[in-house]
């Protein structure tokens, strides 16, 4: 199934491009995983898309780089939000946002991701299907959504960056401190009645350095899916991009082969 | 006429001051004498603009913060009297001023002199800023409305009542990677 029709590319949006959008802030990961991530979207997309990246170290790969203020009231992942602006990252009316977190692994043709129509006052996200329930609506891994759709959300948080940042901790609606941007952003969205449009879960892949957890999250692709697996030897050919959603988890700690094939 | 700013701490970069510059030279028809630069950090950020009272005592002063875009000719600021900004943009908060843009002619240490003899119990008093101890504490006049704010204003195309807008709170407007309306008035970022 191919999303992305001659017409999207030279009718109305003719002049328009994708931004792949992302933030690096030193901690918990290395440089490397920007450019890991571009090098995957680079073989694995043959949409034309510029890459972007956030960062408070001026030497990620990326084909846009912009500096992370040394000052500001906006904390670690908080920052992804700023993509939202219509005035941030070069947007131009028409273009289509594409903001990505970095702990992923491209394993196929991201093409129906990448080139997944979306249209004004809509965000695009993947479905979760693993973890907890009640599962998040959007997933921060990957939104996508076209410039001016999102302004509202960025000036309500803008408005009182502190209060939202630690809003779902306080409320004892996310575990760790600073988390929770996911829910911001969906909550802000049904507040001004964005509809939320959700790609084919089946797309992503669950794993970390927990061989129980991956375990129990083959089982769970397999039941839901119908799938033989979901990641063995190498991840199940319907799966095009591979998260490492638990907070603790990188990709770095994970030593298997196929990881070395796909994140280089 | 002396044109002051001040760059103190790292918040601002060296560029900010250049670009003020370049924006009062292009834009402004401003014609000033001296264009000076405090940099000198002995108090909490925006109590080091006070320096400015104790340095410049003599002749027409005008102040600009370095969070601002000039976009035009400025009407004429320089007063005689102590004079700030009143921030009719906004609620009025802590304090009815903004001292953004100041002018004085003359001497006006006292109110440094003020300040020095106890730096942390105004600091202290004043964590908010200097405009709430300026407007408690001193005799200052304020402009009419001569310039406005970036707040509700930056999805708008630029007001040409005006030629001075302020980013107050929304300094973020003027780093790499945003752009707007005002983003062709700056001097460029190498």
């Amino acid at each position: 199934m191919n999303y992305l029709n001659t017409e999207t590319l030279i009718g109305e949006n003719f002049g328009m491009s994708i931004k792949i959008c992302c933030v690096y802030f030193e901690g918990k990961y290395t440089p490397d995983y920007v450019e890991k991530l571009y090098n995957g979207l680079k073989r694995h997309c043959t949409l034309p898309f510029e890459f972007i990246c956030y960062s408070d170290n001026p030497n990620v790969k990326a084909d846009v780089v912009i500096p992370l203020p040394k000052y500001s009231d906006i904390k670690y992942h908080w920052h992804k939000l700023t993509f939202f602006s219509p005035l941030f990252a070069y947007q131009k009316p028409g273009d289509e946002i594409i903001i990505m977190d970095i702990d992923q692994v491209i394993v196929n043709n991201v093409d129906d991701m990448i080139g997944f129509p979306v249209v004004d006052n809509e965000i695009v996200s993947y479905k979760q299907w693993w973890g907890q329930k009640p599962h998040l609506i959007i997933q921060g891994g990957f939104i996508k959504f076209k410039s001016g759709t999102g302004t509202k959300i960025w000036d309500n948080f803008i408005k009182n960056p502190e209060y939202w940042q630690l809003y779902y901790y306080n409320e004892m609606i996310v575990h760790y401190k600073y988390f929770g941007e996911q829910n911001f952003i969906k909550d802000r969205a049904r507040h001004h009645n964005i509809n939320i449009t959700l790609m084919e879960p089946e797309w992503v892949g669950i794993y970390g350095p927990n061989k129980k957890q991956n375990l129990k999250n083959n089982r769970i692709y397999m039941k839901e899916f119908k799938e033989d697996y979901m990641i063995m030897d190498k991840p199940n050919p319907k799966i095009k991009i591979v998260h490492f959603t638990n907070p603790l988890t990188t990709i770095h700690q994970c030593k298997n082969d196929w990881i070395k094939d796909h994140w280089k | 006429m002396r044109i002051i700013c001040v760059n103190t701490g790292d918040k601002f970069g060296h560029w900010y001051v250049k670009n003020l510059k370049h924006m009062i030279d292009t834009y402004s028809g401003l014609k000033y004498d001296e264009f000076v630069v405090i940099t000198s950090e002995n108090y909490k950020g925006v109590f080091n603009k006070l320096q400015m009272f104790d340095l410049y005592r003599d002749g027409a002063n005008l102040y600009f913060d370095l969070d601002i875009c000039i976009y035009g000719k400025v009407p004429n600021l320089i007063r005689k009297d102590l004079t700030v900004l009143y921030a009719w943009w906004r609620d009025r908060y802590h304090t009815t001023l903004n001292s953004s843009v100041i002018s004085w002619t003359g001497d006006q240490s006292h109110i440094y002199e003020t300040f020095k003899k106890d730096p942390n119990k105004w600091q202290e008093k004043y964590n908010k800023g200097i405009d709430q101890m300026l407007e408690e504490n001193f005799k200052v006049a304020t402009y009419d409305k001569v310039c406005y704010s970036i707040n509700e204003n930056e999805y708008k195309p630029k007001d040409n009542n005006y030629s001075i807008m302020l980013f107050n709170q929304r300094q973020f407007y003027m780093e790499p990677g945003w752009t707007g309306w005002w983003t062709n008035y700056f001097l460029p970022k190498s």
